[in-house]
Protein backbone atom coordinates (compact mmCIF):
# COMPACT_ATOMS: atom_id res chain seq x y z
CA UNK A 1 0.00 0.00 0.00
CA UNK A 2 1.41 3.37 -0.97
CA UNK A 3 2.13 5.65 1.94
CA UNK A 4 0.44 9.02 2.08
CA UNK A 5 2.97 11.80 1.79
CA UNK A 6 2.71 15.48 2.56
CA UNK A 7 5.25 17.70 0.87
CA UNK A 8 5.88 21.41 1.39
CA UNK A 9 8.70 23.52 -0.04
CA UNK A 10 9.86 26.86 1.34
CA UNK A 11 12.19 29.47 -0.11
CA UNK A 12 14.62 31.16 2.28
CA UNK A 13 16.42 34.42 1.53
CA UNK A 14 19.83 35.18 2.97
CA UNK A 15 20.30 38.21 5.20
CA UNK A 16 16.58 38.59 5.84
CA UNK A 17 16.73 38.48 9.63
CA UNK A 18 13.26 39.93 10.08
CA UNK A 19 11.68 36.95 8.33
CA UNK A 20 14.21 34.38 9.50
CA UNK A 21 12.28 31.54 11.09
CA UNK A 22 9.10 32.01 9.09
CA UNK A 23 9.64 28.82 7.09
CA UNK A 24 10.37 26.82 10.23
CA UNK A 25 7.25 28.21 11.87
CA UNK A 26 5.21 27.07 8.85
CA UNK A 27 6.84 23.65 9.04
CA UNK A 28 5.93 23.45 12.71
CA UNK A 29 2.33 24.48 12.01
CA UNK A 30 2.05 21.87 9.24
CA UNK A 31 3.27 19.11 11.55
CA UNK A 32 0.90 20.22 14.31
CA UNK A 33 -2.00 20.26 11.84
CA UNK A 34 -1.11 16.69 10.89
CA UNK A 35 -1.64 15.71 14.52
CA UNK A 36 1.95 14.67 15.24
CA UNK A 37 3.04 14.53 18.89
CA UNK A 38 4.29 17.80 20.40
CA UNK A 39 7.79 16.52 21.38
CA UNK A 40 8.30 15.25 17.83
CA UNK A 41 7.09 18.51 16.32
CA UNK A 42 9.42 20.46 18.61
CA UNK A 43 12.47 18.40 17.54
CA UNK A 44 11.78 18.98 13.84
CA UNK A 45 10.99 22.67 14.42
CA UNK A 46 14.28 23.24 16.25
CA UNK A 47 16.29 21.40 13.58
CA UNK A 48 14.49 23.37 10.85
CA UNK A 49 15.08 26.70 12.60
CA UNK A 50 18.80 26.05 13.06
CA UNK A 51 19.06 25.09 9.38
CA UNK A 52 17.05 28.14 8.29
CA UNK A 53 19.25 30.46 10.36
CA UNK A 54 22.31 28.92 8.73
CA UNK A 55 20.92 29.82 5.29
CA UNK A 56 20.04 33.35 6.41
CA UNK A 57 23.46 33.89 7.96
CA UNK A 58 25.81 32.16 5.54
CA UNK A 59 24.25 31.45 2.15
CA UNK A 60 22.81 33.49 -0.73
CA UNK A 61 19.53 31.60 -0.83
CA UNK A 62 18.11 28.22 -0.06
CA UNK A 63 15.14 25.91 -0.05
CA UNK A 64 13.66 23.73 2.65
CA UNK A 65 11.60 20.74 1.55
CA UNK A 66 9.46 19.00 4.12
CA UNK A 67 8.22 15.49 3.47
CA UNK A 68 6.00 13.65 5.91
CA UNK A 69 5.00 10.00 5.71
CA UNK A 70 3.43 7.81 8.40
CA UNK A 71 6.90 6.61 9.40
CA UNK A 72 9.19 9.62 9.08
CA UNK A 73 9.57 13.36 8.74
CA UNK A 74 12.32 14.28 6.29
CA UNK A 75 13.66 17.77 5.83
CA UNK A 76 15.92 18.48 2.88
CA UNK A 77 17.71 21.82 3.13
CA UNK A 78 19.71 23.01 0.14
CA UNK A 79 21.52 26.30 -0.14
CA UNK A 80 23.60 28.19 -2.62
CA UNK A 81 26.49 29.50 -0.62
CA UNK A 82 30.11 29.18 0.38
CA UNK A 83 29.83 25.53 1.40
CA UNK A 84 31.56 23.89 4.35
CA UNK A 85 35.26 23.05 3.80
CA UNK A 86 35.52 20.69 6.78
CA UNK A 87 32.21 19.08 7.78
CA UNK A 88 33.75 17.13 10.69
CA UNK A 89 35.00 20.39 12.17
CA UNK A 90 31.66 22.10 11.57
CA UNK A 91 29.89 19.32 13.47
CA UNK A 92 31.91 20.06 16.61
CA UNK A 93 30.10 22.04 19.29
CA UNK A 94 31.54 25.53 19.60
CA UNK A 95 33.21 25.64 16.18
CA UNK A 96 31.92 28.66 14.30
CA UNK A 97 32.83 31.01 11.49
CA UNK A 98 30.13 33.51 12.47
CA UNK A 99 30.67 37.24 12.20
CA UNK A 100 30.09 39.60 15.15
CA UNK A 101 26.83 40.70 13.48
CA UNK A 102 25.55 37.12 13.50
CA UNK A 103 26.45 36.77 17.16
CA UNK A 104 24.59 39.98 17.96
CA UNK A 105 21.49 38.24 16.61
CA UNK A 106 21.95 35.50 19.21
CA UNK A 107 23.34 32.91 16.83
CA UNK A 108 26.70 31.77 15.55
CA UNK A 109 27.80 30.04 18.74
CA UNK A 110 28.82 26.91 16.87
CA UNK A 111 25.78 24.96 18.03
CA UNK A 112 23.73 24.87 14.82
CA UNK A 113 24.79 21.65 13.10
CA UNK A 114 25.38 19.77 16.39
CA UNK A 115 21.89 20.76 17.54
CA UNK A 116 20.35 19.66 14.23
CA UNK A 117 22.05 16.29 14.73
CA UNK A 118 20.84 16.11 18.34
CA UNK A 119 17.23 16.59 17.22
CA UNK A 120 17.34 14.15 14.32
CA UNK A 121 17.48 10.39 14.02
CA UNK A 122 19.61 10.64 10.88
CA UNK A 123 21.53 13.59 9.52
CA UNK A 124 23.45 13.66 6.27
CA UNK A 125 25.55 16.69 5.35
CA UNK A 126 27.12 17.12 1.95
CA UNK A 127 28.80 20.27 0.79
CA UNK A 128 30.79 21.68 -2.07
CA UNK A 129 32.99 24.67 -1.37
CA UNK A 130 31.88 27.64 -3.44
CA UNK A 131 28.60 25.98 -4.44
CA UNK A 132 26.53 25.16 -1.39
CA UNK A 133 25.40 22.70 1.23
CA UNK A 134 22.73 20.01 1.44
CA UNK A 135 21.33 18.73 4.73
CA UNK A 136 19.03 15.75 4.94
CA UNK A 137 17.36 15.50 8.33
CA UNK A 138 15.25 12.49 9.20
CA UNK A 139 13.11 12.16 12.29
CA UNK A 140 11.31 8.86 12.78
CA UNK A 141 7.62 9.06 13.59
CA UNK A 142 7.32 5.63 15.12
CA UNK B 1 20.92 25.33 41.04
CA UNK B 2 22.33 22.60 38.86
CA UNK B 3 25.54 22.76 36.88
CA UNK B 4 25.66 25.72 34.52
CA UNK B 5 26.47 25.84 30.87
CA UNK B 6 29.05 28.42 29.95
CA UNK B 7 27.52 31.84 29.40
CA UNK B 8 24.11 30.81 30.55
CA UNK B 9 22.19 30.74 33.80
CA UNK B 10 19.49 28.16 33.99
CA UNK B 11 16.90 27.65 36.67
CA UNK B 12 14.83 24.57 36.19
CA UNK B 13 12.54 22.31 38.18
CA UNK B 14 10.55 25.06 39.85
CA UNK B 15 9.37 24.01 43.26
CA UNK B 16 6.73 26.75 43.52
CA UNK B 17 4.65 27.09 40.39
CA UNK B 18 4.68 30.61 39.01
CA UNK B 19 2.14 32.00 36.59
CA UNK B 20 2.84 34.69 34.01
CA UNK B 21 0.89 37.07 36.29
CA UNK B 22 3.29 36.20 39.14
CA UNK B 23 6.23 36.89 36.85
CA UNK B 24 4.74 40.21 35.77
CA UNK B 25 4.22 41.29 39.39
CA UNK B 26 7.55 40.00 40.72
CA UNK B 27 9.53 41.77 38.00
CA UNK B 28 7.24 44.84 37.92
CA UNK B 29 7.13 44.18 34.21
CA UNK B 30 5.24 46.00 31.48
CA UNK B 31 2.96 43.71 29.53
CA UNK B 32 3.58 44.04 25.80
CA UNK B 33 1.28 41.18 24.90
CA UNK B 34 -0.19 38.51 27.15
CA UNK B 35 -3.71 37.24 26.50
CA UNK B 36 -3.65 34.68 29.34
CA UNK B 37 -1.67 35.62 32.47
CA UNK B 38 -2.85 32.47 34.30
CA UNK B 39 -0.51 30.25 32.26
CA UNK B 40 1.98 28.45 34.51
CA UNK B 41 5.65 28.38 33.57
CA UNK B 42 7.53 25.08 33.60
CA UNK B 43 11.00 26.51 34.19
CA UNK B 44 13.18 29.50 33.46
CA UNK B 45 15.96 29.96 30.95
CA UNK B 46 18.09 33.11 31.10
CA UNK B 47 20.31 33.65 28.07
CA UNK B 48 21.28 36.03 25.30
CA UNK B 49 22.44 33.25 23.01
CA UNK B 50 19.44 31.78 21.23
CA UNK B 51 21.67 28.86 20.22
CA UNK B 52 21.87 27.92 23.90
CA UNK B 53 18.12 28.34 24.38
CA UNK B 54 17.47 25.96 21.48
CA UNK B 55 19.81 23.40 23.02
CA UNK B 56 18.86 23.63 26.67
CA UNK B 57 15.36 24.94 27.24
CA UNK B 58 12.40 22.74 27.85
CA UNK B 59 8.80 23.26 26.71
CA UNK B 60 6.85 25.70 28.83
CA UNK B 61 9.93 27.48 30.19
CA UNK B 62 10.05 31.27 30.40
CA UNK B 63 12.85 33.02 28.52
CA UNK B 64 14.64 35.95 30.18
CA UNK B 65 16.88 37.75 27.71
CA UNK B 66 18.66 40.96 26.86
CA UNK B 67 18.43 40.12 23.16
CA UNK B 68 15.67 42.48 22.09
CA UNK B 69 15.11 41.19 18.57
CA UNK B 70 12.56 39.23 16.61
CA UNK B 71 14.84 36.17 16.91
CA UNK B 72 14.17 35.93 20.65
CA UNK B 73 10.42 35.70 19.99
CA UNK B 74 10.91 33.28 17.08
CA UNK B 75 13.09 31.09 19.28
CA UNK B 76 10.42 31.05 21.99
CA UNK B 77 7.76 30.09 19.45
CA UNK B 78 9.86 27.33 17.89
CA UNK B 79 10.86 25.87 21.27
CA UNK B 80 7.33 25.98 22.78
CA UNK B 81 8.36 28.43 25.51
CA UNK B 82 5.78 30.06 27.79
CA UNK B 83 6.87 33.61 27.02
CA UNK B 84 9.70 36.12 26.81
CA UNK B 85 10.81 38.76 29.33
CA UNK B 86 13.11 41.40 27.88
CA UNK B 87 15.41 42.78 30.60
CA UNK B 88 17.02 46.20 31.21
CA UNK B 89 13.94 47.94 29.85
CA UNK B 90 14.73 46.91 26.28
CA UNK B 91 11.48 47.22 24.42
CA UNK B 92 11.09 44.78 21.53
CA UNK B 93 10.96 46.19 17.99
CA UNK B 94 7.66 46.25 16.10
CA UNK B 95 8.49 43.13 14.07
CA UNK B 96 9.11 41.17 17.28
CA UNK B 97 5.75 42.25 18.71
CA UNK B 98 4.03 41.31 15.46
CA UNK B 99 5.55 37.82 15.57
CA UNK B 100 4.60 37.50 19.25
CA UNK B 101 0.96 38.12 18.36
CA UNK B 102 1.06 35.83 15.34
CA UNK B 103 2.66 32.99 17.25
CA UNK B 104 0.92 33.58 20.59
CA UNK B 105 4.09 34.25 22.58
CA UNK B 106 3.48 36.41 25.67
CA UNK B 107 6.01 39.26 25.93
CA UNK B 108 7.02 41.43 28.90
CA UNK B 109 9.62 44.11 29.59
CA UNK B 110 11.29 44.64 32.96
CA UNK B 111 13.77 47.31 33.98
CA UNK B 112 15.70 44.70 36.00
CA UNK B 113 18.99 43.26 34.76
CA UNK B 114 19.19 39.65 33.55
CA UNK B 115 20.95 38.69 36.80
CA UNK B 116 18.43 40.48 39.03
CA UNK B 117 15.39 39.18 37.17
CA UNK B 118 16.68 35.60 37.27
CA UNK B 119 17.50 36.01 40.97
CA UNK B 120 14.08 37.42 41.77
CA UNK B 121 12.31 34.51 40.11
CA UNK B 122 14.70 31.99 41.64
CA UNK B 123 13.96 33.36 45.11
CA UNK B 124 10.21 33.39 44.45
CA UNK B 125 10.28 29.80 43.33
CA UNK B 126 11.97 28.91 46.63
CA UNK B 127 9.59 30.94 48.78
CA UNK B 128 8.45 29.43 52.07
CA UNK B 129 5.17 27.64 51.94
CA UNK B 130 2.54 30.01 53.40
CA UNK B 131 1.21 27.37 55.79
CA UNK B 132 4.41 25.76 57.04
CA UNK B 133 7.05 28.47 56.60
CA UNK B 134 9.36 25.79 55.22
CA UNK B 135 11.20 26.75 52.03
CA UNK B 136 9.71 24.84 49.16
CA UNK B 137 13.06 23.50 48.02
CA UNK B 138 13.69 22.43 51.61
Amino acid sequence: MAEAEVVRTYEVQAGDFSNAGRASTSIKDTLKDLGLAAPLVRRVAIAAYEAEMNIVMYAQRGTMRLSVTPTAIVLNVRDEGPGIPDITLAMQEGYSTATPQMREMGFGAGMGLPNIKRNSDELTVTSEVGRGTHLSVRVNVS
Amino acid sequence: MTAERSGMDRVNHLTVELSLADVRDLLDADVIWCPDPTIRIAGIVAADLMSDVLVDSRPGALLLTGLSTVQAVRTAAIADLAGVVFVRGKRPPDDAVAVAREEHVPVFVTSQSLFAAAGTLYAARSAPHPATGVPAHG
